[in-house]
């Protein structure tokens, strides 16, 4: 064989191809092998159809909170191209500020009041919430991020996991390390039920609320001039500020929507989980993660469907292949795990891919 | 209106504006020549903010705009722009068509467009900004909803210039408008380039095609590895044997 450089060039591409087409075999191994699984296994358990729809709605409740605070990750990497991984404490702050909110609420009794008051006071209490993570958020970006936009990309995402065990040991400092207990009111305590299917209160709320602040994101970046802007940065810095757009502003506004969803999404989890302490952000802020990374990281519907279906599959999966429920967090990160492998890009496309172009 | 009073630019270590003086009076066409790597698009990027200046100064002054125009800040200008960040630039009606069109790939022809217009806050003259843009690029009208990325060099070449337009530019900076394209739509784009200027627009127009930007221009300067090395009225320079040796191929 000569060494041409045409020949050697020819024989990497091939090699490339070759080591794709094993991945692609590789992957499709995995998948039969999980289908497998679920056919031998969880569908010989016999469960009847109300308990998988039990669990699959149980999965959208989570899977809508995983979008809020996935939706976090993925607009602060469309615009700045890094990954905050302090999101998970921007959202447990939110919790953590919902729950002296709740106490406050509580201790007014404002949760024992006729339902419009009760109405009040939740939705007080979120607001109250997005209030703290933005703040926090927009504290990030100031002191942890800006003064490394110039840095090389690994010097911020250093720096992300600094303010994230910043922000876990402050909290465990200032509230302890005993959790908080959300208590819920009456009002929204008990469910629905729908002949073999039980629909609790909040697990309704919390889905609905988290369609409804997806909706209201996804028509400030669709259909507003600072959704626009927002856009624009994204794709271009520099261009956007000869159209005299201020580019460190667009970027402060978007910390700030991102912040606001994780802690309506830290206050809605508090209720969900019913507990919230200083490391609760960091296991469902890597789900959200990976949620994000599902539907492709920079891709905002991306991650709304990428959250849903990581929730569903959380919620099904230890019972669809047969292994214990605490175990569903390693679904997710194997999950994440075979993702980055066989589709770096996510289910949706290739935004990494375009943007570098 | 805009004065450059030697700007010396650096990238890192790299000199790329060695003290450069230029004017570009109300109402002109101002050219800027030189070959490649001269420091033609340093030198737009330094006016409008999105490079620092090292040294040197940059003024921009203007009357107030004729009552009517519908304009927010119908005020005396006189600034230092070499202060002031690219967005506030902007703002103060320097628009740049940067090199290479720099559309925004995914927002559609329409959102370009009003991204240009993103500064404004009268609706009346953005929607007669638009008229007007269409008016000269009617290709754009039938685009709207396309995502700019899509659209062939030449059809972004005239969303560039549409979109720096949309600014209601007080002076509007063209870097390298012919770049790419055929030779008619060439001809097209310096006849809207005259037609502009015509209705009134003062002009700084970066051009490799010497020859096409000194017809079209009042003035030209010729810009060599980041000094200025000549300067004077287009028609001089075109008749300058130096220039047609080095620019115009001659
Ligand atoms: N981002 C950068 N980093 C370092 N050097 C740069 C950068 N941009 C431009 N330069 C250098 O500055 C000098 C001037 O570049 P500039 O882009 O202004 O040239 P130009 O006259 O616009 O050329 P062209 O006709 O090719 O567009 C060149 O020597 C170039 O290599
Ligand atoms: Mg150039």
């Amino acid at each position: 064989m000569t060494s041409s450089p045409a020949t050697s060039q020819a024989a990497g591409t091939d090699g490339r191809t070759v080591l794709r087409q094993l991945t692609r075999v590789l992957g499709a191994v995995i998948v039969l092998l999980v289908i497998w699984r679920v056919a031998t296994v969880g569908l010989a358990e016999g469960y009847p159809a109300s308990f998988w729809i039990s669990q699959a709605l149980n999965g959208l409740v989570l899977g809508g909170v995983y979008a809020l605070v996935a939706l976090g990750y993925t607009l602060v990497y469309g615009i700045l191209f890094m990954i905050n991984f302090a999101h998970g404490e921007v959202m447990m702050i939110g919790g953590i500020t919902g729950y002296f909110a709740l106490q406050f609420a509580l201790a007014r009794g404002w949760m024992e009041g006729p339902w419009a008051v009760v109405v009040f006071a939740l939705l007080l209490i979120m607001v109250i919430g997005m209030a703290a993570s933005v703040l926090i958020g927009v504290a990030l970006e100031r002191l942890a991020y800006r003064p490394l936009r110039q840095a090389p990309r690994l010097v911020p995402l250093i720096s992300a996991i600094g303010a994230s065990l910043f922000l876990q040991y402050s909290v465990l400092l200032i509230f302890g390390v005993s959790p908080h207990s959300y208590r819920k009111p009456a009002l929204i305590s008990g469910g629905l039920r729908l002949g073999d299917v039980f629909i609790p209160y909040t697990g309704a709320i919390i889905f609905i609320t988290s369609i409804l602040l997806m909706l209201a994101l996804y028509f400030i970046i669709q259909r507003t001039k600072l959704g626009r802007a927002m856009r624009a940065v994204a794709e271009d810095r520099a261009t956007a500020s000869l159209m005299g757009v201020d580019v460190n502003a667009v970027i402060v506004v978007t910390f700030m929507l991102g912040s606001a969803l994780a802690g309506a999404a830290g206050v809605m989890l508090g209720f969900h989980n019913t507990v919230v302490k200083f490391n609760s952000g960091f296991i469902p802020g890597l789900k959200a993660f990976t949620a994000a990374v599902l539907g492709g990281i920079g891709n905002i519907p991306g991650a709304m469907f990428g959250a849903l279906i990581l929730g569903l599959i959380e919620a099904i999966g230890p019972s669809a292949l047969g292994i214990p429920t605490e175990y569903k967090d390693v679904i997710a990160f194997s999950l994440l795990v075979l993702i980055l492998i066989f589709r770096p890009t996510g289910l949706f496309g290739e935004v990494l891919s375009e943007k570098k172009a | 209106m805009l004065i450059l009073d030697s700007v010396h630019t650096y990238y890192g270590h790299i000199h790329a504006l060695k003290g450069i003086s230029l004017t570009v009076n109300k109402g002109e066409v101002v050219t800027l020549i030189g070959s490649n790597g001269a420091g033609k698009t340093t030198t737009l990027n330094t006016i409008s903010g999105v490079l620092p200046t090292r040294a040197g100064a940059i003024y921009f002054q203007d009357s107030p705009r004729s009552a009517g125009d519908g304009s927010p800040n119908a005020r005396d200008i006189d600034i230092r722009l070499d202060r002031l960040p690219a967005h506030d630039v902007a703002r103060l009606g320097v628009s740049q068509s940067p090199e290479g069109r720099k559309i925004f790939a995914r927002l559609t022809v329409q959102e370009n467009l009003a991204m240009g217009a993103f500064a404004r806050s009268d609706p009346e003259g953005v929607l007669h900004d638009l008229e007007r843009v269409f008016e000269l690029f009617p290709r754009l009208k039938e685009r709207l909803s396309q995502p700019g990325g899509t659209l062939s060099g030449g059809e972004q070449q005239m969303l560039a210039i549409g979109r720096a337009l949309m600014s209601s530019p007080r002076i509007l900076l063209l870097d390298e408008p012919s770049m790419g394209l055929a030779p008619l739509l060439v001809q097209q784009i310096f006849q809207i380039i005259r037609e502009i200027n015509a209705q009134g627009m003062t002009i700084l127009l970066v051009e490799q095609n010497a020859q096409a930007a000194l017809q079209v221009a009042d003035r030209g300067y010729v810009l060599e590895t980041g000094n200025i090395v000549l300067s004077g009225p287009a028609g001089d320079l075109l008749a300058n044997p130096q220039v047609a040796e080095a620019y115009l191929g001659i």
